[in-house]
């Protein structure tokens, strides 16, 4: 660690991984919720449990995010950040926030929620993954803006590097797009459009920017290869995915009253979508061949890996799998969504968060790395999360087949939920990968507590 | 410089003939394969003398050069296709 | 740069294929639709990307021998050309969108606008580009021995031009 106010970026990640934690445990209840439908009811019902589920996915890769941005800026700008204490002040907002909006989703009724923060002034609730209330919405953006200054200031008075630039951008992204999300049409195609251009946008488009950012600041570190190439990497790859992105939206206008030519348009540029993130694979694995150091922190280097590796299967291949408007007519909604949404999500942005913890974490702790045995309970957690991952999507991926036969490819289709029914040995199948991830993510947690003698290169 | 200005006189004619051709008013495999053949000959001229892929070392020409090969040959295929 | 051409060209080649095989299904359509468009117009365009390429060829060739200015003027003469190519295609957009016809209109002009466009929005990139290299150029910022950005630019606008040339006998010409 080279300056000082990248401390601030810790609380941040501890803050993510504690809501890494809920998240898991909730996707866990609802994955059971699934099979034994009244598990936990009246207490938790499932659409309650589903939304605290996405919502920390969100929130915490959200602090992922920032403690990255918070860590990468000043290093790149070579000087401290502008207002370390800005940025503390906004942790907390943004955690209170947070913690007060999930419990507001726990201990009242979403409509008397609605009813209490001012729905009524400005509707913006009850859309998937944007059901914040009024107030947190307002507050993610407070938080956003306040970071942006505090970066873009440390930015502009420093080093101007294609690593910092590509996070600004996207992280500037991240914010205007979200703006989108205060629209709330009548019209239900154009509540369609202006939520996709917020998720899609996010998913599909800024983030992108910042995880291949980020990818590219842990690589610089950890295999010491020139700048000069890492950053004409990153730039075709953003480009990339930056075009395919943008168009790729078409792939969301198929069903949704668009016109009919997004077809077309969304089918070609959203078959081009995996080509950055294969990309990102070859330039990880390249990148890692061609080292000048061998970095002591080999977890770090292995997360980066398996970013690259996982991100172009969950976002790359699965995304493919169901994204050509004629398949598509027939899976759109179904088990496959829910497959490739949760390999993607891991491995393109869960993933690339934990690289970047794992790289920061021992340094913010005082070492280069974290003592051997810390080390290869870490690389077990990865092992056990992602293979746990891989069984959840085939899992679901064969729910989801099964699912679309029976529901809208046989002769006599059935009905939603007797679909369910004949599938439910994939859900448990699924809850019993979803365990394993716990216990990797268990390991995970713990890895930080385990003390010994840093690990030096050898 | 003849050798450019030559091959641009070149496109043109082709140009013209493909041109001329659709204005006489033929259709079907009259049409399909001489101008097809026309554009071939013209992808490749911008191709390797244009772009001066000829002689470069590496796969590159031979991807461009793939690619106009496997694009004309497919539309004739789907052509093809829709006369039968 | 060279690995955009190729991204370029392969999404161009996915687009020029599904037109081929979407036109199997309808061929009365396609060449119904064929015949409403200004095939005139098409071939002006063709020969003004053509000639617009060769000057570019010549610019190259003079910046070769260390001539910046000489470069510059053939790099403007071949804007000249790919200005004239957005006008034309302009009107005829224009002409197309007075007769109440867009992309919804059916599958054949859904390609015809679609494709043109955005081939459009890569002639207008190309301009951009080639614009940049003629303003470095006239400041002397190239040499006979150091002239990339050059010769990157020409292959960005060649490639521009290719796709031209299988765009319009596909769509213009073939029935």
């Amino acid at each position: 660690m080279k300056y000082q106010s990248q401390m601030v970026a810790k609380p941040y990640f501890i803050a993510a991984i504690g809501l890494f934690l809920g998240q898991i445990l909730f996707g866990l209840i609802m994955g059971l919720q699934y099979v034994v439908g009244d598990f936990l009811f009246p207490e938790i019902p499932f659409n309650v449990a589903r939304m605290v589920h996405t919502n920390l996915l969100i929130v915490w890769l959200l602090f992922g995010f920032m403690g990255a941005a918070y860590y990468l800026i000043p290093e790149e700008s070579e000087r401290e950040l502008h207002s370390p204490k800005l940025a503390m002040v906004m942790f907390w907002i943004f955690l209170a926030a947070g913690v007060m909006t999930i419990l507001g989703y726990l201990f009242v009724p979403y409509a008397t929620l609605a009813e209490m923060t001012g729905n009524n002034l400005l509707a913006t609730m009850g859309r998937e993954f944007l059901e914040q209330p009024l107030p947190t919405k307002v507050g993610i953006v407070v938080v956003a803006l306040a970071m942006l200054y505090n970066l873009s200031m440390t930015v502009l008075r420093g080093r101007k590097t294609a690593i910092n630039l590509v996070m600004l951008v996207g992280l500037w992204g991240l914010a205007i797009f979200f703006l989108f999300s205060f629209y709330n049409p009548g019209n239900i195609v154009k509540d369609k459009y202006f939520w996709w251009w917020v998720v899609h946008l996010w998913v599909e488009g800024v983030w992108e920017l910042i995880m291949g950012a980020m990818l590219a600041f842990v690589l610089i570190k950890v295999t010491g290869v020139d700048r000069e190439v890492i950053e004409k990497w990153l730039y075709v790859i953003i480009a990339m995915a930056l075009i395919t992105g943008l168009i790729g939206t078409g792939h969301h206008y198929y069903w949704i009253g668009a016109p009919e030519y997004w077809q077309w348009w969304g089918s070609v540029f959203s078959a081009l979508e995996p080509i950055p993130f294969f990309m990102m694979t070859v330039f990880a694995f390249n990148m890692v061949n061609r080292r000048r150091r061998e970095h002591p922190n080999k977890a770090a280097v292995l997360w980066a890996l398996g970013t690259g590796v996982m991100a172009f299967l969950g976002a790359g291949v699965w995304g493919f799998l169901h994204t050509l408007a004629p398949v598509n007519f027939y899976t759109h909604g179904s088990q496959i969504t829910a497959a490739h949404g949760h390999m993607a999500f891991y491995g393109a942005y869960v993933m690339v968060v934990i690289t970047m913890i794992s790289y920061t974490m021992p340094l913010m702790r005082g070492r280069a790395a974290n003592s051997p045995l810390a080390q290869v309970v870490e690389m077990w957690s990865f092992w056990l999360m992602t293979v746990a991952m891989v069984f959840i999507t085939l899992f679901l991926t064969a729910a989801g087949i099964l699912q679309i036969w029976l529901q809208r490819i046989s002769d006599q289709p059935m009905s939603f939920m007797a679909a369910q029914d004949q599938v439910a040995l994939f859900y448990w199948l699924r809850e019993g990968a979803g365990v394993i991830f716990l216990i990797g993510l268990l390991l995970y947690i713990g890895s930080f507590f385990i003390k010994g003698k840093a690990a030096t290169a050898d | 410089m003849r050798v450019a200005t030559f091959q641009w006189l070149m496109l043109l004619t082709l140009t013209a003939l493909s041109f001329g051709l659709a204005e006489a008013g033929m259709s079907g495999s009259a049409v399909l394969i001489p101008v097809l053949l026309a554009t071939l000959v013209k992808g490749n001229i911008v191709i390797d003398r244009f772009m001066a892929l000829r002689g470069v070392k590496g796969p590159w020409r031979w991807i461009v050069l793939g690619w106009l090969l496997l694009v004309l040959g497919l539309i004739a295929y789907a052509f093809q296709l829709a006369q039968s | 740069m060279w690995f955009f051409i190729l991204a370029e060209l392969l999404v161009f080649g996915i687009f020029f294929l599904a037109y081929a095989f979407a036109r199997t299904h309808n061929v009365e359509l396609f060449n119904a639709s064929q015949l409403e468009l200004d095939r005139a117009s098409g071939v002006i365009n063709t020969v003004l990307l053509i000639s617009s390429s060769y000057f570019v060829v010549l610019a190259v060739s003079r910046i070769r021998r260390g001539h910046s200015r000489s470069c510059a003027s053939w790099l403007i003469t071949a804007m000249t050309c790919g200005a004239a190519f957005l006008v034309l295609k302009l009107s005829e957009f224009s002409g197309k969108i007075e007769a109440g016809i867009n992309m919804s209109t059916n599958t054949f002009y859904m390609f015809y606008l679609g494709l043109g466009f955005f081939h459009f929005m890569h002639v207008v990139l190309g301009m951009i580009i080639l614009g940049a290299v003629t303003l470095k150029a006239w400041r002397g910022g190239y040499s006979a021995a150091d002239h990339a950005g050059v010769e990157t630019g020409a292959a960005y606008w060649h490639m521009v031009d290719l796709v031209w040339i299988v765009l319009f006998p596909l769509i213009y010409i073939l029935n």
